[in-house]
């Protein structure tokens, strides 16, 4: 028989947690490399899925359906597969946990197996999320990537870890709850837990169509996190350990956006129609409003976490602007904070491994003494505030140009607002960058501070090469989601025809 | 090969200063100070020479197409590539930033070497001349972009690398943090005019069904009649984007501020190219002007205004890179003008001359500068004194004769004396506005007179007199790396009149290529003679004020007296940086503190966190049935079944 | 007494008569043979167990209707038995180091799951009260078989007071009834509820008066105030066993009672059970939150889970889903058996003689003393809140289900939000346990482990076939 390669991709890390669970915890380097091994070969696994990728059909591939168990006559499915927007987050996925791991050679010390086999497990939860296509298996995933993320961050974060792991904890369950009885609702109301099937044959009536997007998508909002939900995000992300923060950013926010996405317009078409100018707004407010709070921060990972706040508002602008601008820029944009912020969060754990402190005042003319560092934070910087030809311009690019013209959202003034984001992301960005990279040396303890190491480099790297790439020459990117938007274009189209 | 596909260098132009930045990246800091200069100046030079090709082949095949290197970005309708347009437009444009570029390299490389020593970090040598060939690279995308997205990338490329350049000396300046302010100041104000750029695209876009230059251009008259509101908003927005680029009013503030950079990227960046960006947009952008009336008289007195406020301002300037800061503002005022005015020849033509004095003018400060900081080692005396300040200056000319000979060049041309290219070019905006705009003419002539006065009052207080410092009597002329560059640039701005010699016309003819012929604006003599007496007139006044008897040391400005409070304006550059501090940047911390802390962590935060206390305090409470006593157990079991009972009865 | 009668209840049978062996036997065992009567009782129970299997799939009516062996009885049997056999399991230990081990304890114990069985059995109202008798009376000598430690003693007091009020209640509700139908036998009863032949506001009143005395037995709210008392004063190994058994003896009475008789009713009786499912779990996590000594914690985590047994039993009357109903709430009591006997086990090794060490403190570095214990008691928590890849989450899972199916949509809501304060409190065990520096004292014995162990297991291996566990609870009732 021939395996499932999606099965595969997401089994692999959590059987090799199972493994390093047979290692003495003495073992300490032999688990950070046999973790590596094994994130590195996922990664392979999910260049193999996207070798067999046909991207040229928008449909879901490499479908595997397992029955599992029946549900009052409703068959519950081990149901998973891949289209043109889960491949992305899969790629993004395996991407990042590599890097994330390389990244704490030298910052986790402590029970290193132990944080090996959260963070393997953790990886399989994530690629679960963005593979589902039964309701039940979608939730139970969701639900499973809180636990080790709870964890990492209880465990190995930092002084206030016990409080930002509880409020993450909680305020995710808090929306998921209420998804789970959206999505019970559903299931068997509708005769199925099966996406495609629902998608195909559930005609939900417009008032019960609000309902469920109301219930699906506070999960998510809480998720992305979107104003006013987002007061769990700034804790979790300054007292997880870095790799932690890298994931959390770049992943696990995605799988929120990525909710909106896969449930809530295929879903809910209707309903997401008459929503999307009340959603548009709510993320600009959220653009603005994380650019402004981002400003004052002293604290540089919070500074970081509340411009993620302002960096997914305009991805769900671009997901609610509902055509293919918008929506291709927001799944690309998904893809680009990955990225960025990613690559942001590990600047800042390589000064914290150094100066033991995330204080912006702490810092400053750290040009002069790490210039590598330096050099490679400001491309980071740039590619963040969306300079042309970096990643980031393409994305929010996109997003706006969709926003500015999209019907659904109604009116130019939202994306208007939103491109004055443009400017407040150029204000508190520069700002964080000239506070710890640039002026004279003040502080004695920065000034024999050791530049980055040959690892330290190679963790940077290869999101470097992506920044650069993407912002070049984005077209293979977009190629892989464009049929798979289009179709849904299409469903949203005509569910705005049956509206009016 | 055949010749029309010359055309096919054009990507080079991007490619060699790349190229030159990729090689010093990698091999600069072994094979040292020298083969970097050389390197980062041959590939400009190679740009260049590309170039000028190109325009030779511009005279076989007038309009060629663009030339399409890849996709770009592709979504649905929306299409944008990378592809370059060779035009008699954008080679013009190629000429000028790559000739002047290449000047400026070669002076850099004398320049850099005594400059990163002076400033105490010699390693940085190889940085400065990256920042200048990735600055090359991105002004060339921006003049031969064929799409609006793509030019945007040149847009705020050169916005970057004026960021980093700016900020060189990132240690430096005001409590050390000065410069960095000051190029975070330019990138955040390019911003926001950017961001009117980007609105503008929106605009175009969802009218146009396209960013091409070709296809927008060709369809702007249909839309304007179709959408006149839409054609009216794009130019604006577009015209905020180019105050932000040309340091225009409102967005002015961040061109005095930047000259916190090294001179030779005052000269280059914030004088010759980069800031002419916006003026050459709106010359691209021509055909949306014409036809829309209003922009275009918004766009000429944002121009006259900015002319006659920066030349005033740089009267009463004592740090001899302030003074031809504003300058700057104020030329690039009369392009802008010009272009509003519909005149856009005159207004390249004067983008030309002005990139050729303009850079003179600079370069030779520079000179200037660095002389009185080698009096100033050759002292070895801890006097600290501002090699910038021309207060600190005087009698230059016996110590310095070349520079002070080309700077006299530099300075009668901007002044715009005939037979300098900079009377001739600045002639043709002054006839432009007299046919129509009388107010305009007057206001641009108001600005001439200004002119003329202030760039004598600056030779005077240079060159002339006795020094007013030990170092300046100490300084020494610059080496030859320096003032080669500086002779040829004399040269360019003495001749540069003939590339549109009234009678020849070669720069209306050639452009007229791309803009479509108009009627080319013929030589007023009366135009001429006025503005010829107003320049006499101005230097004339600044000798009596500055010339006559040497200027006495530590003494107040002369015109102080004799203008009083409006000196005080102009010296404070009528106050504008302190009114935006009070109107935005105040407010602006506020307002993000404000929302940071009482909302954030107030209302947002405390909303979680309140609730989770209620709950808790919710089940403190009910403790108190738990007391322990069987009797008050009973008594609940009872109380239930009544509660069960009742519920039956009153059913 | 036909084969059917006594095949129908062999398992009662020897069970019981082991029990009475065993309390003889026990005059002559003496000193270190003590440790034969736990082997014992443990033979007893997996004799009766092997019993049990062979009556699967066998259903029957025996002793003229008053017995009904069917799949939910069936079901019931198995769970008692199993928890018997845990509770003894955990025991030895536990009483030698308390100094309290007397042999009684054993056979006390298996006439008490013998009490449960009988009520799963019971097909007849003088049945149940037998068989409520029958468990709890050795429960109320159980409960203070620590004297003369005090606050055993008074756990064991006030479970008899209060215990015997609820059962004075119990009888005067089946007096009621039989005024009502003139008979105790269920079908009997149906029949005459049929062809409508009854008193109904009689009928109506015996029921509430049933709910109230069976309410108390599983601690539903307002009738549930004993148990943290009781909890707390008992044997932890008795609290385990009656915190779990009890609890399941109770549902299976109230599932059938209601089931059977009071079908027709159902639109009378299911707002009742709503608001008190309602009720219950909001009581019951809202305290449960504020707990910090964890006998009385795990007390309303048990008051909380019969809130949401109760809520899966709330549509009880909606023949369409009754078996949903049923099935879903002996699901739920499975997985909540599992748990909560796991975690107890947990608690026998932390309790000290004093009455120490079962404060949330005392869980301080338990992840660093005894990590594979720490685990088994994360994944306990986590199926008390509903987390997936546990027995609790599906549990939940099929209750919210069940309650949305029967229409009751705003009591799965107040489920799934008491469901966030039981993460916040089982959360806060979780950061003793693993985000706090200590150092425990626990007398962990190789079979305490193995009970954590092995319901840990149970609870994340079971989770994997949801669907087969829900069949096998799902077996409709005998005749209902």
């Amino acid at each position: 028989m021939n395996l499932n390669p999606l099965l595969l991709v997401t089994f692999l890390p959590a059987v090799g947690a199972l493994a390093l669970l047979a290692f003495k915890p003495a073992w300490k380097s032999a688990a950070r490399w046999t973790a590596l091994a094994i994130s590195l070969v996922t990664f392979g696994l999910s260049l193999w899925v996207l070798a067999q990728f046909d991207p040229s059909i928008g449909d879901m591939q490499m479908e595997l359906n397992l029955p599992w168990f029946a549900l009052a006559g409703n068959p519950i499915g081990f149901h998973i597969g891949v289209d043109g927007i889960s491949i992305l987050m899969l790629l993004l996925t395996t991407f990042l946990t590599p890097i994330a791991i390389l990244s704490t050679w030298k910052a986790i010390y402590e029970n290193v197996r132990g944080f090996m086999i959260l963070f393997l497990l953790l990886e399989t939860g994530m690629i679960g999320v963005f593979l589902s296509l039964d309701l039940a298996l979608f939730y139970i995933f969701w639900e499973f990537t809180l636990i080790p993320m709870y964890f990492l961050i209880g465990v190995w974060g930092g002084e206030r870890r016990v409080y930002a792991a509880f409020k993450f904890f909680l305020y995710t369950l808090a929306g998921s709850l209420l998804m789970l009885a959206g999505l019970l609702w559903l299931g068997l109301t509708y005769g199925s837990f099966d996406l495609t099937t629902l998608t195909q044959t559930a005609s939900i009536s417009l008032n019960a169509q609000l309902w469920l997007f109301a219930a699906f998508g506070l999960a998510f909002a809480i998720k992305v996190p979107m104003w006013p939900l987002h007061s769990w995000l700034p804790d979790a992300h300054t007292e997880a350990p870095t790799a932690g923060s890298v994931i959390l950013a770049g992943v696990l926010l995605k799988m929120g956006a990525y909710g909106f996405l896969r449930f809530n317009l295929p879903l809910f078409p209707q309903a997401t129609l008459k929503l999307a100018p009340w959603m548009g707004i709510m993320a600009v407010i959220g653009i603005i409003y994380g650019a402004l709070v981002a400003f004052s921060q002293k604290d540089v990972k919070k500074l970081v976490a509340y411009s993620s706040v302002s960096h997914l508002g305009f991805v769900v602008l671009g997901i609610f602007a509902l055509n293919s601008q918008g929506i291709s820029g927001a799944i690309l944009q998904m893809v680009n904070h990955g990225l960025s912020t990613g690559a942001l969060f590990l600047i800042v754990g390589f000064l914290y491994e150094r100066r033991h402190t995330r204080d912006l005042d702490a810092f400053g003319g750290l040009w002069r003494v790490m210039p590598v560092l330096g050099s490679l934070a400001l491309i980071v910087t740039l590619s963040s505030l969306g300079l042309p030809g970096l990643n980031g311009f393409i994305g929010e690019f996109t997003i706006l140009l969709g926003a500015f013209g999209s019907t659904a959202l109604g009116s130019p003034w939202i994306a208007g607002v939103a491109t004055l984001g443009v400017i407040l992301a150029a204000v508190y960005l520069l700002h964080m960058f000239q506070k710890v990279f640039l002026g004279p040396v003040t502080a004695d303890e920065n000034k024999g501070l050791k530049d980055l190491s040959v690892r330290e480099i190679a963790v940077l790297a290869p999101i470097l090469v992506l920044i650069l790439w993407i912002g070049i020459y984005p077209k293979p990117f977009f190629a892989l989601m464009t049929p798979t938007v289009d179709k849904l274009v299409a469903v949203l189209q005509a569910a705005s025809v049956a509206l009016h | 090969m055949k010749f029309d596909s010359i055309f096919d260098l054009v990507p080079l132009v991007v490619f060699l200063p790349l190229l030159g930045l990729l090689i010093n990246l990698l091999f600069g800091q072994k094979l040292g100070e020298k083969f970097t200069g050389i390197t980062a100046s041959l590939a400009t030079g190679l740009t260049f020479v590309v170039s000028t090709l190109l325009a030779f082949g511009l005279n076989a095949t007038p309009n060629p197409e663009p030339i399409k290197l890849f996709d770009w970005i592709s979504l649905g309708s929306f299409n944008a590539s990378w592809s370059f347009r060779v035009d008699t437009l954008s080679v013009e444009m190629m000429l000028v930033v790559s000739g002047v570029g290449t000047l400026i390299h070669v002076y850099s490389i004398g320049y850099m070497h005594s400059d990163v020593r002076h400033n105490g970090d010699p390693a940085r040598y190889r940085r400065f001349f990256l920042f200048m060939n990735l600055f090359i690279a991105a002004m060339m995308i921006l003049v031969c972009a064929d799409n609006f997205l793509m030019m945007f990338v040149g847009w705020e490329g050169v916005g970057l690398c004026s960021y980093l350049l700016i900020g060189f000396w990132f240690e430096k300046g005001k409590d050390g943090i000065g410069n960095a302010e000051a190029a975070k100041k330019a990138f955040i104000t390019n911003r926001i005019g950017d961001f009117g750029l980007l609105i503008a695209m929106f605009l175009i876009y969802w009218n146009f069904g396209s960013l091409d230059f070709g296809t927008v251009f060709a369809a702007a008259p249909t839309v304007a009649a179709t959408h006149p509101t839409a054609m009216l908003l794009i130019t604006l927005f577009m015209l905020l984007g180019v105050t932000g680029k040309s340091a225009q009013l409102p967005l002015s503030v961040w061109l005095p501020d930047a000259m916190a950079g090294p001179t030779p990227v005052s000269a280059l960046i914030h004088a010759a190219t980069m800031v002419t960006a916006g003026v050459y947009l709106m010359a691209r952008s021509s055909a949306f002007y014409a036809l829309v009336p209003t922009a275009q008289t918004a766009v000429m007195w944002v121009g006259a205004v900015t002319a006659l406020f920066a030349a005033t301002v740089a009267v009463a300037q004592n740090d001899i890179k302030k003074v031809l800061a504003y300058s700057t503002i104020s030329q690039l005022g009369f392009m802008v003008a010009a272009v509003g005015m519909g005149a856009t020849v005159a207004g390249m033509f004067h983008l030309v001359t002005h990139a050729f004095f303009k850079a003179l003018l600079f370069l030779a400060a520079g000179s200037v500068i660095q002389g009185v900081e080698r009096g100033l080692h050759h002292l070895k005396s801890d006097v600290e004194i501002d090699p910038q300040d021309m207060r600190n200056m005087g009698g230059l000319r016996k110590q310095m004769p070349l520079t002070f000979w080309v700077y006299l060049i530099g300075g009668l041309t901007l002044a715009g004396l005939a037979p300098l290219s900079g009377f001739f070019s600045k002639d043709e905006i002054l006839v432009a506005s007299s046919q129509g705009h009388s107010a305009v003419f007057v206001v641009l002539l108001i600005a001439a007179f200004f002119t003329a006065f202030y760039i004598g009052r600056q030779i005077l207080m240079v060159f002339f007199g006795e020094p007013r410092s030990a170092a300046a009597a100490k300084a020494t002329e610059s080496p030859r790396v320096i003032t080669v560059p500086l002779l040829i640039l004399a040269a360019l701005s003495v001749l540069g009149g003939l590339f549109n010699f009234p009678g020849w016309l070669v720069m209306d003819h050639w452009l007229a290529r791309t803009l479509g012929e108009g009627e080319p604006l013929a030589f007023l003599w009366s135009v001429a003679e006025i503005s010829f007496a107003l320049a006499l007139f101005g230097i004339g006044f600044s000798w009596l004020v500055y010339g006559r008897k040497s200027l006495p040391k530590d003494q107040p400005d002369p015109i102080q007296k004799g203008l009083g409070p409006v000196y005080n304006g102009m010296s404070h550059k009528w106050w504008v940086d302190e009114f935006y501090g009070l109107i935005i940047l105040t407010p602006y911390k506020a307002i993000a503190r404000f929302f940071a802390k009482p909302v954030d962590l107030g209302v947002i935060d405390g909303a979680g966190n309140s609730l989770a206390a209620a709950t808790k305090s919710l089940g403190t409470w009910l403790r108190r049935f738990q007391n322990g006593y069987v009797r008050s157990y009973a008594l609940w079991m009872l109380i239930g079944l009544v509660a069960i009972l009742t519920y039956l009865v009153l059913r | 007494m036909t084969f059917t009668d006594f095949f129908s209840i062999l398992p009662l049978i020897a069970l019981i008569l082991w029990a009475l062996f065993m309390l003889i036997s026990g005059l002559f065992v003496r000193g270190k043979w003590g440790i034969i009567h736990p082997i014992w009782a443990s033979i007893g129970l997996i004799l009766a167990g092997v019993l049990l299997f062979f009556q699967i799939g066998k259903p029957a009516l025996a002793f003229s209707g008053m017995i009904g062996v069917d799949g939910f009885s069936l079901f019931l049997q198995g769970l008692f038995l199993l928890c018997g056999l845990l509770t003894v399991i955990i025991s030895p230990a536990y009483l030698k180091r308390f100094g309290i081990d007397h042999y009684e304890y054993y056979p006390l114990l298996l006439l008490s799951v013998s009490g449960m069985m009988l009520m799963s059995l019971a097909e007849n109202l003088i049945v149940v009260f037998l068989a409520l008798e029958l468990l709890s009376i050795p429960l109320y000598i159980l409960a203070g078989i620590a004297r003369p430690n005090e606050a055993s003693e008074e756990s064991s007091l006030k479970y008899f007071l209060l215990g015997s009020f609820a059962s004075g209640i119990v009888l005067f509700g089946i007096s009621l009834i039989f005024a009502a139908a003139g008979s105790t036998d269920f079908n009997v009863i149906l029949g005459k509820v049929g062809n409508s032949t009854i008193i109904v506001p009689l009928m109506l009143a015996g029921g509430a008066l049933l709910v109230v005395g069976v309410g108390f037995k599983v601690a539903v709210v307002p009738f549930h105030a004993w148990t943290p008392d009781v909890y707390e004063g008992a044997p932890s190994p008795v609290t385990a066993f009656m915190a779990v058994g009890a609890k399941a003896a109770g549902f299976a009475a109230l599932l059938r009672v209601f089931s059977m008789l009071f079908k027709g009713q159902a639109d009378v009786f299911m707002p009742i059970f709503a608001m008190l499912a309602a009720l219950t779990m909001l009581v019951g996590n809202l305290m449960a939150l504020v707990q910090t000594n964890l006998k009385r914690l795990m007390a309303f985590i048990g008051i909380a889970g019969a809130g949401y047994v109760l809520m899966a039993f709330v549509p009880f009357g909606d023949a369409a889903i009754q078996t949903h109903s049923i099935g879903s709430a002996l699901f739920y009591l499975l997985a909540f058996t599992l748990a909560s006997f796991g975690t107890w086990a947990v608690l026998t090794g932390l309790e000290q003689p004093d009455g120490k060490g079962v404060d949330l403190q005392d869980l301080a570095g338990l992840g660093k003393r005894s990590p594979i214990l720490a685990v088994a008691l994360t994944v306990f928590m986590l199926s008390f809140t509903g987390i997936p890849l546990t027995l609790g989450f599906w549990g939940k899972f099929y209750l919210f289900r069940t309650a949305i199916e029967g229409g009751y949509l705003w009591l799965a809501i107040i489920g799934l939000l008491t469901s966030l304060m039981a993460a916040y409190y089982s959360l806060r065990v979780l950061v003793m346990v693993f985000f706090t520096r200590g150092e425990p004292k626990i007398n962990l014995t190789y079979w305490t482990s193995f009970v954590a162990i092995f319901c840990a297991l149970c609870v994340v291996v079971l989770s994997f076939v949801p669907g087969e566990l829900f069949d096998l609870a799902g077996r409709a009732l005998f005749g209902a």
